[in-house]
């Protein structure tokens, strides 16, 4: 999938501003941001639904456009809302949606049997949907997009309001078609979700793409932090932590004492190591390794759930 | 095959709707059951007040009983829907002070006597004005409740055309003796333009009464000769309309001449009134309204799409917009036609509602009236966004349609002349005309039948094409 300078504009306001990546076949490429940032109005336009202002989206070399219908086959979309019907039964609503793709008899029978016995809801299979709980309705919600085998598999915040439970379910759901050979674009504000199934990341902002790399390179960016405290703060121990190679002591009025560092790992064997020589009893001490939401902060200036 | 698999699920849901199944099937049954049942029998009532005396001369044993009588005789015979109520005048005061009768018809004492006296001689009293009988003059008077003009205007030219058939006869009857009298033919001879030998023939001495009457008989046969078509001699409406040979011939069939072999019996029976003339138009009205009643079913259905996002997997599938709209056609024409055939067969085993002999284009009338019902609710469908909006604008363009057509009253023939020719733009006023056709006239006009079920057509593909117009699918 290769998005081009798409722009996509509601009135005076820029919902898409020049947003540029690509996403290669095979890979599941997560796409990070706030709620407004975009995220829905990308996926609405690589899938066909939605006419981009300017700018150009092509998946296996298509250019996508509202009537291409033969791009839209290769294309399964779970939508951020539950997409079902509730007054039918979980099979039924999976064969609906294969019939739509214009598959039938046995091999919609057996496609449909395959995905709830994936999903975990064959033994569930022919009861309303109105009776599911959240976590299976997206469960099925998931299925339903995977019912004609899609090439590339758009999936915008799938997990919302979802149980622990469920949601390994679906994780370990996207990764077997993804060894499978399916592509993945997966959204969400959860960064927590995307840095643990999507190896590679864009993170949206106000329509803008202001990052997209791999997950380790953008986790570079940031530095990690040790936070400690000891009975008393001496000048010597003061100039003996300023000495610990590629790390900063952040000065402040406050306790406990921070340590910036690139490495924890080194950092922390040279910190206790001085603690220990100084025969300084550790009160407390805690690590913060980086994370996306600290990529984001440190992009944005806000945090990822404003 | 798209189309069907969209439309298969759309009629699964919709027949699952508990909703749909109230408003579509049950809600029109009750009505027409409510309103059959309470408008009760189908009658205008007379209240009359008979303080007649009944002085009267007999002219060849005519009349039989006091004119009062005559009157309420009469009336029975040649209207059987007219149900005659006697009262007292007290009775009749209070109910017209009550608003319980629109009016009443009082004969006074001298009802009787003043009846003999009228005759077209100058001595004899002339009954006639421009408005029919001067009641008046006939010691008779008509108590009005002044708030229901309408109501009391109708009973009163019932009681004026009843009053006309009956002077009339009695008036032509004696005058017709009047001319074979012997007096009429001294009468004649006084006459200045009679010829001479005319005027010497009828006042010479020589001739003698039994000779003169003898020429007023005659005079009497020339003349009866002359009016063939009626009975001269006849002091009753029944009679003076019929041709003398034939008179007694046709009056053993006359009173049931006029009975319609398709309308239902006018007199139903059991507590639903069942086979009442009113469910021939209760029943098609309240199956042409809440026909388009569809319009929040589908509204709902069309809502409850975008609300669950469905519609957004559906814009994603390889469908094109208009095997969505089809898709969604489908099932909304084949409810509506289902309705259609349900409510006219409740209409049959419930009401005793006869179907007529055209059953073809009955069915004719339920597609083209579904095709309209569609329309309709396909365009309410795509211009609403919540189902708040489809209850609102929905239930006020039923009503209001309904209203404007005059399904609402269950029969559009009520409505005034104004309103009839508005209810032209209306599509119930076309299935309305085309079920009038069909159940109501005996020997119904095919081709009002089929103008009717064409414009529905129209129409529905108007509503159709206007749907696809403001449809948004995102």
């Amino acid at each position: 999938m290769e998005v081009e300078n798409l722009h996509k504009s509601y009135g005076d306001t820029n919902a898409l501003n020049g947003v540029s990546f690509q996403v290669q076949e095979g890979e599941i490429f997560g796409l990070l941001g706030p709620n407004g940032a975009g995220k829905t109005t990308l996926l609405s336009i690589v899938s066909c639904l939605l006419e981009a202002s300017a700018g150009q989206a092509q998946i296996h070399g298509q250019k996508v456009d509202l009537d291409n219908k033969g791009l839209r086959r290769q294309i399964g979309i779970v939508p951020q809302e539950l997409a079902l019907y509730d007054e039918l039964s979980g099979r039924e609503n999976l064969r609906f949606f294969g019939q739509l793709y214009g598959i039938t008899g046995t091999q919609l029978e057996q496609r449909i049997q395959q995905i709830l016995v994936a999903v975990g809801l064959d033994d569930r299979a022919d009861r309303r949907v109105a009776t599911f709980s959240g976590g299976m309705k997206r469960r099925l919600n998931l299925g339903a997009a995977m019912v004609h085998e899609p090439r590339l598999l758009l999936m915008d915040e799938p997990t919302t309001g979802v149980d622990p439970q469920s949601r390994n379910h679906i994780f370990e759901e996207i990764r077997r078609l993804n060894r499978g050979g399916t592509t993945v674009v997966y959204t969400s504000h959860y960064m927590e979700e995307v840095q643990a199934l999507c190896p590679r990341v864009g993170i949206l902002d106000h329509g803008r793409l202001i990052a997209c790399d791999q997950v380790p390179q953008l986790l570079r960016r940031q530095d990690s932090l040790i936070r400690f405290r000891v009975p008393t703060v001496s000048s010597t121990l003061r100039s003996r932590l300023q000495e610990i190679p590629e790390s900063r002591l952040v000065e402040a009025d406050s306790r406990p004492l921070e340590i910036v560092c690139r490495d924890v790992k080194p950092t922390l064997a040279q910190l206790l190591a001085i603690l220990a020589e100084l025969k300084l009893e550790v009160l407390s001490l805690e690590t913060e390794e980086p994370n996306l939401e600290r990529v984001f902060l440190g992009l944005t200036g806000s945090a990822l759930r404003d | 095959m798209v189309i069907w698999t969209l439309a298969k699920k759309d009629l699964r849901l919709l027949l699952g709707d508990r909703r749909a199944v109230v408003i579509l099937l049950a809600m029109p049954v009750l009505f027409i059951l409510v309103l059959g049942v309470a408008l009760g029998k189908d009658q205008l009532r007379i209240s009359i007040v008979d303080l007649d005396k009944g002085e009267y001369f007999q002219s060849g044993g005519f009349p039989p009983q006091k004119w009062s009588q005559m009157f309420i005789h009469d009336l029975k015979q040649t209207a059987p829907d007219i149900e005659v109520e006697i009262l007292s005048l007290e009775q009749a005061r209070q109910k017209i002070d009550t608003r319980k009768r629109a009016a009443v018809l009082v004969f006074g004492p001298d009802f009787s006597r003043k009846m003999s006296e009228c005759s077209f001689l100058e001595e004899g009293i002339n009954p006639f004005n421009r408005n029919g009988v001067n009641l008046s003059l006939l010691d008779a008077e008509l108590l009005r409740d002044e708030t229901q003009g309408t109501a009391a205007a109708i009973i009163e030219q019932a009681a004026q055309v009843t009053l006309l058939r009956i002077i009339l006869p009695w008036m032509i009857g004696r005058a017709f003796e009047k001319v074979g009298d012997p007096a009429f033919l001294d009468l004649l001879a006084k006459e200045k333009e009679i010829p001479g030998v005319v005027k010497s023939f009828l006042s010479s001495p020589l001739v003698s009464d039994k000779q003169k009457s003898a020429l007023g008989a005659a005079l009497q046969n020339a003349l009866q000769g002359l009016f063939s078509k009626y009975n001269l001699t006849g002091k009753t409406w029944e009679t003076l309309t019929q041709p003398k040979s034939a008179a007694r011939t046709v009056s053993q069939g006359s009173g049931a001449s006029a009975v319609n072999d398709t309308a239902a019996s006018d007199e139903g029976s059991s507590f639903l009134n069942r086979g009442d003339l009113r469910y021939q138009s209760l029943v098609p009205s309240y199956t042409v309204m809440f026909a388009f009643f569809l319009v929040l079913t589908v509204g709902w259905l069309f809502v409850a799409e975008r609300r669950q996002g469905t519609l957004k997997r559906l814009r994603a599938a390889p469908l094109s917009r208009t095997q969505i709209l089809l898709g969604k056609m489908v099932p909304c024409f084949l409810l509506s036609l289902g309705q259609g055939f349900f409510l006219l067969a409740a209409g049959k085993l419930v009401f005793d509602m006869k179907l007529g002999h055209q059953p073809f284009w009955l069915a004719a009338v339920v597609v083209a009236t579904s095709a309209a019902a569609m329309g309709l609710s396909l365009l309410v469908a795509s211009m609403a966004r919540t189902e708040a909006q489809v209850a609102i604008y929905g239930t006020l363009l039923v009503l209001v349609l309904a209203g404007i057509s005059g399904c609402l009253m269950g029969d559009p023939e009520l409505m005034p002349e104004r309103m009839k020719l508005l209810s032209r733009f209306t599509p119930h006023a076309w299935a309305m005309d085309a079920y009038s056709q069909l159940l109501l006239r005996p020997e119904p006009n095919l081709l009002l039948v089929a103008q009717a079920c064409g414009v529905l057509i129209l129409f529905g593909a108007g509503f159709v094409a206007l749907a696809w117009w403001v449809l948004r699918l995102d």
